[in-house]
């Protein structure tokens, strides 16, 4: 259980990245980013991922930051999960992202991880992807012809596929500083604690004149990308909190899932009865969290 | 293909090591066997047992999810560092797994040690929930956590320097 | 020379014992704490090659041709095995029933995922790894035996070309009036089981170095053995050596739980080697191969099962009907864990008359191995959760039905309708005990409070015999020969009076060099730090087994005192030389030979021994001047089965009683353990603290076994789904309860000092208390489980038939 082999780059600036990707993908040679390597490394070791050329972005210190700006709280691409996690600024103004990253992996993951490679992998059950969704964030991503920058929604095309081109990189995401009385919750079902979800739910809603308002519901681990749950999100907007209405919300929620993965520990079917349960319980804990 | 031979930096358990190796070494295969620092084991490879765990700038990694390359320029602590080799004394996390027989064969053991030491770098007196995240990432298949969570209390303790009531007492 | 075992700790020549009985800290601890043991990966010999191994990708295939040509050209590629070289050098294992052996590399044909069909020895795994990838495998498929339902299929494909068809033992063993007692009793109660495939898993791999002498045509095989002579034994056969000319050196493994020795992939290295003209090939299989197909898989069972039970809850008769998934054949010896059950069929009960109808067939899944408990945990889960059955249905209470029907103090020696004979136990006190350690009725109360809420909490309360001691008598109905295992130690005093104790078997985390140190210690009052223990390889030492079947503490034990005394006996001798006495008037007391009613005559155990190697004109005329002595051990009074199967097997029946309170999440299917609670008795506890990490461990890999991991297969396919550690899940430090635990002890009257085997532990009774605490939880839905793991995802399903019903 050895990688096959491979060239290796680690550019020490974001230019010189962009640069050798460019010179790889002229040269045909099938290059991979490397950004801490935690789901990529196992990928090499069992020999599923095979690219002729990596490059190491580990030695780009100016892509690891988080701070606040324009109302967003902007992370560079390398900044470790475990920074993340110890983040004063993002506990008390993302608490969302927050508790979703306390959920990954163990902390040996989180200390080598990065955020920038957690979503560009994609995953279809990493907690990124459904915060990124519920908060609408951006993702900027640079390469030969400049920046650009793309909404979540946007940004993830299907299983274990971002929109990013083989000639670019990921440089930073940015989540909006949560507005304040904004109710939040996000939950996950794993076999065992620090495992890949088997569903999980992010919600966000805010109560105007004792209704709910603003409803967001995103859902991961149970489609190939995750993804927002309109339909629920519409029952909710306008309706005054109760547990009827947010058992009703889940059964919506549930059935307007693409049909869900199924594997070795939960059938399609129970991940998408377990996404209903979810849906109930954020939707109950972020009410109360408005308070 | 041929692969370029890479140059590699690191500092570990405070020596300086200079290698040209083959990009494609797991940072756990560059320290058994290029280093020759075999205490910390390989259970798994693909990033879910943690008995590969090492400190790399004082954070707790698993050495089989990085590539040597990766580790260039950084510090890196084994579990090798852990005995004082001047006195021969081991460091209280070791101790105490042993005082509170917080292991059975052993080779989860230097895994569940750095992971210790980096929680106790962090927070001197964790509760036994604390203990429990910080050391979720690493499987022992022989004492069922018990011994282990009463180890890690005892060294947080000694650690402190605080007074230890050090007998096996319940979990 | 008869030699008396003491058979209590207070019989030992000592005032008072300082280490046995004690949590005495572990001799092997400083090594691993430190990382210096030296696990075999850590260990290097000069000029060593790297062994990587081809598996088939197909549960059953014809191999049609094998191209190795450009591996064989690959830089730093030493040797390419397959098997033409198989064919031409090895024969086929041994198994018991015989027949259902392979050859460690397929020849004509693949049997299973995982199958090895050409390796590689080269410079470094990582090239060795590369050449795999040259070697050219063309396979014409063959359909799979999926499971026992395809094996016994009129029309089924053949595993096994040499045998007639895929069943490997279909017989019925009864024992007692089993008709009668179904006859006469009021209730009987039929109920279906599924256990599926689990398995060791230890954190550290099998692996291996093997050296083949090729000039003297000899075999040294180092690495993780957990039954180094037996293993000998078995590549002798299998790669044509005399006995003697295979050594075997056992390295500390990380952990073994019953599996470790690969002994496929240590002839595929020493072939390597005999191939590569002799230079050292280092097999480290990884977790990927441990997984597919190493010797991780275990008890894949279907079970139906029949409990006779009168009126006023009295057990009386139960049937089993197994039905065995081994895998592709019998080489793991996985048929012995169908056997063992023997051993203690009917649990702690009186139940008077049984019957077992095993089956045991040869699927395309990996062959299945040994695993702790070898066996009973999945029948416990079946015996246990049929008297649940038959306590709700008569509306008692789970602990006044076991209560009713246990085998009192005064019955012991207690002979099982399955033949073994139980030594002692107090199983009323012990179930005392616990109930009261967990407040019983007040966690019931909770229970009845939470459901009012709509919460469902369940309580399980389980019982169960350990088995401890085996006897390879015990598994006669498999085909196993033989009666007693030998467990041999050396003990030396040197001319300085420290003393060395050598033995047949290394670490692998349960202590017993610790406990051997501290057994000398006591006999010959000196520190347990001046005692060294030493492991000697399969060439030199003494005969022995070495770990399995929950008998290695008792057995050392009984091999120490064994030596210890026969050295006792010589030191009578010379001290009664020295002080011209008669040898029966010296006794060893604390360390010194004294000579009784002679105050101040005396000499410490050291200068006796001194006296020995220094001063041969001070000893009795021809005595051999040597103060050591050699003693192998077997259980007396072990016997012939008969023709139902029936013998004084296991020496020692420890117990233990668990209780469990778990909630189930009704919507998401999870359970959770809110309490756990342990009481046991396995006798004298000659380290204490050893016996609680041997419980607790064991209820880890319970839990594991009942709750998180499973071995599964495509129903569609028969492939293998689970490869990685991501998917056979091991519990981990949040899922395992930290458990509460008393013990009581009932000593032995058979087994040295009293101590009985617990090795094994937990993992015969955790399964089956959280089986019987979920359907305590769910039982009033009208749903219960039947299978495990109760994986969350199994659970949901269960209660989603009651709510659809609703």
């Amino acid at each position: 259980m050895k990688p096959a082999p491979f060239d290796y780059y680690a550019p020490e600036t974001l230019e010189d990245a962009v640069a050798l990707l460019e010179k790889l993908e002229d040269d045909d040679v099938e290059a991979k980013i490397l950004a801490g390597g935690q789901s990529l490394m196992p990928m090499l070791s069992l020999r599923m991922a095979r690219p002729e050329a990596l490059v190491d972005l580990g030695k780009i210190k100016s892509l690891d930051y988080i701070r606040e700006e324009g109302g967003n709280i902007s992370i560079g691409a390398m900044t470790s999960k475990r920074a993340v996690e110890d983040s004063a600024l993002i506990r008390e103004k993302q608490p969302l992202l927050h508790a979703a990253t306390l959920h990954i992996g163990h902390r040996q993951i989180r200390n080598q991880g990065t955020v920038g490679g957690s979503f560009a992998h994609a995953d279809p059950a990493a907690e990124y992807g459904a915060i990124a969704q519920a908060l609408g964030m951006e993702m900027v991503v640079v390469g030969p012809d400049g920046e650009r920058v793309v909404v979540a929604d946007d940004f993830y095309i299907s299983f274990l596929t971002a929109d990013i081109d083989s000639t670019e990189v990921l440089t930073e995401v940015r989540a909006p500083v949560m507005a304040a009385g904004t109710g939040w919750a996000f939950q996950e079902i794993c076999r065992r604690q620090g495992d890949l979800a088997i569903a999980g739910t992010a919600v966000t809603l805010r109560l105007e004149n004792g209704n709910c308002t603003d409803v967001v519901i995103a859902v991961f681990g149970v489609n190939a990308i995750a993804a927002r749950l309109g339909d629920a999100e519409q029952l909710l907007n306008g309706k005054a909190p109760s547990e009827a209405l947010f058992r009703e919300a889940g059964r919506v929620a549930s059935a307007e899932l693409d049909e869900p993965i199924s594997d070795v520990h939960a059938s399609g079917e129970y991940r998408r009865d377990l996404v209903a349960t979810l849906v109930r319980r954020c939707l109950l804990e972020a009410v109360e969290r408005v308070g | 293909m041929t692969a370029p031979q890479q140059q590699v930096q690191v500092t570990v358990n405070s020596v300086s090591y200079e290698r040209v190796i083959d990009p494609r070494t797991t940072l756990v295969d560059f320290l058994r066997h290029e280093l020759g620092l075999t205490g910390t084991h390989v259970g798994c490879e693909h990033g879910v047992c943690g008995a590969c765990t090492i400190l790399k700038d004082g954070q707790a990694v698993r050495s089989c999810l990085m590539l040597a390359a990766q580790a260039d320029g950084a510090n890196l602590q084994t579990v090798e560092s852990l005995r004082n080799v001047e006195t021969g004394e081991l460091h209280p996390i070791q101790q105490a797994f042993i005082d509170e027989h917080g292991l059975q064969c052993g080779f989860c053991t230097p895994g569940f040690l750095m992971s210790t030491l980096d929680l106790l770098a962090e927070n001197p007196d964790p509760s036994d929930e604390q203990i429990k995240d910080a050391l979720d990432g690493n499987l022992c298949r022989c004492t069922g956590y018990q011994s282990i969570i009463r180890s890690v209390r005892l060294a947080a303790a000694r650690v402190r320097g605080g007074k230890v009531a050090g007998a096996h007492g319940s979990a | 020379m008869a030699i008396t075992i003491p058979g209590s700790p207070q019989d030992m020549p000592t005032t008072a014992p300082r280490y046995v009985g004690k949590e005495v800290k572990r001799i092997e601890d400083p090594a691993l704490v430190t990382g210096t043991a030296e696990f075999i990966d850590n260990f290097a010999l000069p000029g060593m090659a790297h062994a990587a191994i081809l598996r088939s990708p197909h549960p059953h295939a014809k191999i049609l041709r094998v191209d190795t040509s450009a591996a064989e050209q690959m830089p730093g590629v030493v040797a390419v095995l397959t098997g033409a070289d198989i064919k031409r050098w090895c024969n086929v294992g041994t198994t018991a029933p015989e027949g259902w052996g392979s050859t460690p590399m397929a020849v004509d044909k693949v049997r299973f995922v995982g199958e090895p069909v050409a390796a590689v020895a080269a410079t470094s795994r990582y090239v060795a790894e590369d050449a795999l990838e040259l070697i050219e495998v063309e396979y014409e498929s063959l359909p799979t035996v999926r499971n026992p339902q395809d094996a016994v299929a009129a029309d089924a494909p053949l595993i096994f070309d040499n045998q007639p068809s895929n069943v490997i033992q279909d017989r019925t063993y009864t024992w007692g009036e089993v008709d009668q007692v179904f006859d006469d009793a009021d209730h009987v109660y039929t109920e279906k089981f599924r256990w599926n495939r689990v398995g060791a898993n230890p954190m550290e791999t099998f692996g291996c170095i093997c050296h083949w002498d090729v000039v003297n045509n000899s075999l040294t095989c180092y690495g993780s053995y957990q039954t180094p002579s037996f293993i000998a034994l078995g590549r002798a056969a299998s790669l044509n050596l005399p006995s003697n000319r295979v050594r075997v050196v056992s390295h500390p493994h990380g952990g073994s739980f019953g599996g470790k020795g690969g002994p496929r992939g240590t002839d595929i290295a020493a072939l390597l080697s005999r191939k590569a003209n002799g230079k050292p090939v280092k097999y480290i299989e990884d977790r990927v191969e441990y997984l597919l197909a190493g010797a991780g898989q275990s008890w894949d069972r279907y079970y139906q099962a029949s409990l006779a039970v009168t009126a006023d809850g009295k057990l009386t008769g139960f049937k089993v009907d197994l039905v065995d998934d081994q895998g592709a054949g019998a080489e793991g010896y996985g048929t012995i864990s169908a056997a063992k059950p023997l051993a203690a069929f009917t649990g702690c009960y009186t139940i008077e008359a049984a019957q077992y109808h095993m089956k045991l067939v040869a699927t395309n899944r990996a062959p299945t191995y040994a695993y702790r408990g070898y066996g009973p945990p999945p029948h416990n889960v079946v015996l246990e959760s049929m008297v649940d059955i038959a306590a709700r249905d008569l509306g008692m209470d789970p602990v006044d039905i076991r209560r009713r029907n246990y085998i009192q103090p005064d019955q012991f020696p207690y002979t099982i309708p399955s033949g073994n004979e139980y030594d002692s136990g107090s199983y009323a006190a012990v179930l005392d005990k616990v109930i009261n350690m967990s407040e019983y009725q007040a966690m019931r109360q909770q229970q009845r409070e939470a459901r009012e809420q709509g919460r469902l909490l369940g309580i399980g309360v389980v019982n169960t015999v350990e088995p401890g001691v085996f006897d390879w008598n015990a598994y006669s109905t498999v085909g196993v020969p033989g009666v007693g295992v030998p467990e041999g130690v050396k003990v030396a005093i040197d001319i300085l009076g420290h003393i060395t104790v050598t033995l047949g078997f290394t670490l692998e985390g349960q202590g017993q060099y610790t406990l051997a140190a501290q057994l000398v210690a006591d006999y010959f009052g000196v520190e347990m730090d001046s005692v060294r223990v030493t492991y000697a390889s399969t060439d030199v030492a003494p005969p022995h087994f070495g770990h399995g079947g929950s008998r290695l503490g008792v057995a050392l034990s009984g091999a120490i005192m064994g030596a210890c005394k026969k050295i006792e006996e010589k030191f009578r001798l010379v001290v009664a030389g020295l002080m011209q006495c008669e040898p029966d008037h010296v006794e060893l007391m604390d360390g010194h030979m004294r000579v009784q009613g002679m105050p101040g005559a005396e000499m410490p155990v050291a200068q006796v021994a001194g006296t020995m190697l220094g001063r041969s004109d001070l000893l009795p005329p021809g005595m051999e001047p040597s103060p050591e002595a050699t003693y192998v051990w077997t259980a007396d009074d072990r016997n012939e089965p008969d023709d139902q199967g029936r013998c004084k097997s296991y020496l020692t029946a420890a117990n233990a009683c668990h209780i469990a309170l778990v909630e189930v999440d009704r919507d998401t299917g999870i359970t959770q353990i809110l309490k756990y609670f342990i009481v046991d008795d396995c006798g004298t506890r000659l380290n204490p603290a050893n016996v609680e990490g041997q419980i607790q461990g064991s209820v880890a890999q319970g839990v594991g076994a009942v709750l998180y991991e499973e071995y599964v297969y495509s129903e569609a396919d028969g492939q293998p789904l689970v490869s990685l550690f991501s998917d056979y899940l091991l519990p981990g430090i949040h899922e395992v309860p930290m458990t509460e635990k008393a013990f009581i002890e009932t000593p032995s009257p058979v087994a040295p000092l009293g101590a009985k085997g617990c090795g094994e532990g937990a993992i015969h009774t955790t399964p089956a208390t959280i089986v019987c605490a979920v359907n305590d939880a769910i039982a009033h839905l009208g749903v219960q489980t039947r299978e495990t793991p109760i994986s969350p995802n199994r659970l949901w399903k269960l209660l989603q038939d009651v709510v659809e019903e609703n």
